[in-house]
């Protein structure tokens, strides 16, 4: 009994000690890219948890900044800027994983905390918050193998040529063929992770294609596919989404009138916040594994209406992370 | 012989030539399966590079140094605020339509106060507007896809007699710009300004006139394609005209446009457009990867502009 006391006022000089030992700090979100609905997402995100903790005496200050060109020279000046500046954290999505090294190498130098998300950076010095992406190319075949257990012809649509994340998806996806030998890529193109880009290239693919089961994706990709297809008059194949609202909206159209079922999976734009809240318990001085990983959130048909209804129209899905979430994070790695 | 003389002293026959090249290339493959598809796909979206690379042939004519690389801004930001205006209520294309020729009119004057009234260089001045239509594209709207009034996105994806409806409007447009260039004063204007903007000027042309309209005309263009591409793919993107900066510029290269101004030619850049989204889908369907897909196009590209400029020399 004693003991559980002890532990209960410990637990309660914790809960303190989160306020009386960060208030004074000041938090920076380095962006690299702002051209995108999930882009845009992330950076509500980061304002809606930002704005919260300030008001609750958290932090101090949590300011996000995004580069015009989404140039890693650029970010890397930024992120000069920010040690000027005297922050006392850097939450960065980094525009390349090996060209920002130097300058987070100089913010841990002065003694700030680097935190990267999503575009991860290699600098040993930093933390990194990623995101499995090869297991999400590889999920998606295992998907289908459930589906269409005979398998058959698949098309790819790829990201943006030359990117990391790009390869990853891609190479996942890949290794999910040689796991279900079923599956055979009969055609790839780059969609650039944009709807409009996506169906132009599919549109111009379709006619050279053979009769495919499925199409496997990256996000933001989906619907442009399905339009290209419903333009060329041809049976719509298993599309694996990536949790767009049209593309949400789409779905659901398509299960009403003909029982169309799918899934869908990217990353919440909301990993800004589960940053925000792994950079606060580091300087509150938690001890945190340099390497964490945040779970995609998936949807599925038992999911799909109360994910969309959720989901703010031509949005992302998205779930806002508490510090709770970043201490199941951060106790999941240790 | 003398027709073959005169079709191979016409710059625009390469484009041509290399758009009937891909698309026997993919035929070969598929043994003549899906080619009524295929052009249909290439018309349908061949028809906005065209769009864009006629407003960018214009300006590039205007003489060195002029281009506008506000484009992609622009069709983001026409598409997001005509999108917006609607709000998917069915009756409002017009009205859509008419924001989005607002939203061109007012960007091309801005491209245009900030090149007359700062002197910057046309590429300063169009990149740095570009930031701000970005920003107001951003600010405006957060990135969320509103999708058309379903009457329009029915006409952006339709077709009438068998021609996909975006390819009817640019070749509308082209018609327009044809006129204009061949059988009005302002087209001689236009070219004069483009091969000598001194002598145009001491000859009386209302110069500057020239050089605003312009401007203003491929700001509108762009809105137009931004406009359609928008209802077409079912709603706005912060990224959907990035592809079209570069598009817009090869396509009058290739089409036989002189890069140096004071030359147009409105088949070729048709040509080039129809070449452009073929060539992509001739290497995707071929199957080869990324990296041998970009060095082809570009080898491409050099092969054609080299054919076309040769042909011109010799002429």
């Amino acid at each position: 009994m004693k003991s559980l006391l002890l532990s209960a006022a410990a637990i309660a000089m914790a809960t303190t000690a989160v306020h009386a030992d960060t208030s004074g700090k000041r938090i920076a979100l380095s962006n690299n890219y702002a051209g995108n609905s999930w882009r845009q997402a992330m950076l509500h995100s980061w304002e809606d948890v930002a704005e919260t903790a300030v008001a609750a005496g958290t932090v101090a200050a949590a300011d996000a900044f995004t580069t015009s060109e989404n140039q890693a020279t650029e970010q890397a000046a930024q992120i000069q800027n920010m040690i000027l500046q005297g922050y006392d954290a850097i939450v960065v999505n980094a525009a390349s994983p090996t060209a920002l090294n130097g300058a987070v190498k100089e913010a841990c130098d002065a003694g700030l905390v680097v935190v990267s998300f999503d575009g991860i950076v290699t600098e040993p010095c930093a933390w990194r918050i990623a995101v499995d992406f090869q297991e999400m190319g590889r999920l998606q075949v295992e998907y289908l193998a459930g589906r269409i257990p005979d398998g058959g012809k698949l098309l790819e649509i790829r990201g943006l040529a030359g990117v990391f994340v790009d390869d990853e998806i891609s190479a996942g996806i890949h290794k999910g063929i040689e796991e279900f030998p079923q599956f055979e890529i009969a055609g790839a193109v780059h969609g650039d992770w944009a709807q409009d880009v996506a169906q132009k290239a599919v549109a111009g693919l379709l006619p050279s294609l053979p009769d495919v089961v499925g199409v496997v994706t990256q996000g933001g990709d989906g619907y442009g596919a399905a339009q290209a297809f419903k333009a060329a008059g041809r049976d719509t194949p298993l599309i694996v989404l990536g949790n767009r609202q049209d593309e949400m909206a789409w779905w659901s159209e398509q299960h009403a009138d003909n029982g169309y079922e799918t899934m869908s999976l990217s990353i919440a734009p909301g990993v800004a916040s589960l940053s925000f809240w792994v950079a606060q318990q580091i300087l509150d001085g938690a001890e945190v594994p340099k390497d964490l990983s945040v779970p995609f959130l998936k949807v599925t048909q038992d999911t799909l209406d109360t994910t969309l209804e959720g989901t703010p129209e031509g949005s992302v899905a998205t779930i806002d992370y508490s510090l709770d979430d970043a201490k199941g994070v951060i106790a999941g790695a240790m | 012989m003398p027709i073959v003389k005169f079709i191979l002293s016409r710059t625009w026959i390469w484009s041509w030539v290399a758009a009937a090249g891909a698309f026997m290339m993919v035929m070969a493959l598929t043994q003549g399966r899906g080619a009524s598809e295929l052009a249909y796909a290439a018309l349908s979206f061949g028809a906005f590079a065209a769009i864009v690379g006629l407003g960018q042939m214009l300006v590039i004519t205007l003489g060195p140094g002029n281009v506008d690389l506000s484009i992609p801004a622009t069709m983001t930001l026409a598409g997001t605020l005509a999108l917006k205006t609607m709000g998917s209520d069915p009756n409002t294309a017009i009205l859509g339509f008419t924001v989005a020729i607002g939203v061109g009119i007012l960007a091309g004057m801005m491209n245009f106060a900030l090149i007359y009234l700062l002197r910057l260089p046309p590429i300063i001045a169009t990149l740095a507007a570009s930031l701000i239509f970005q920003s107001i594209a951003i600010w405006s709207n957060r990135g969320l896809r509103i999708k058309p009034p379903e009457g329009l996105a029915d006409f952006a994806t339709g077709r009438t007699f068998g021609l996909p409806n975006v390819a009817l409007v640019g070749l509308g447009l082209s018609i327009l710009v044809w006129i204009v260039l061949e059988r009005t004063v302002f087209g001689r204007w236009l070219l004069a300004a483009g091969q000598n903007l001194r002598a145009a000027r001491l000859a009386g042309i209302p110069v500057e006139f020239v050089r605003a309209t312009t401007y203003i005309t491929v700001a509108v263009f762009a809105s137009i394609a931004g406009f359609f591409l928008s209802s077409f793919s079912g709603g706005a993107a912060l990224n959907m005209g990035q592809e079209y900066l570069l598009t817009s510029i090869a396509v009058v290269v290739i089409g036989g446009t002189s890069i140096a101004g004071g030359m147009s030619n409105v088949p070729g850049v048709w040509g080039a457009s129809l070449f452009m989204f073929l060539v992509v889908s001739m290497l995707n369907s071929y199957g080869l990867g990324a990296g041998v897909r970009m060095m082809l196009t570009g080898t491409i590209i050099i092969g054609i502009v080299i054919a076309a400029s040769t042909r011109r020399t010799r002429a």
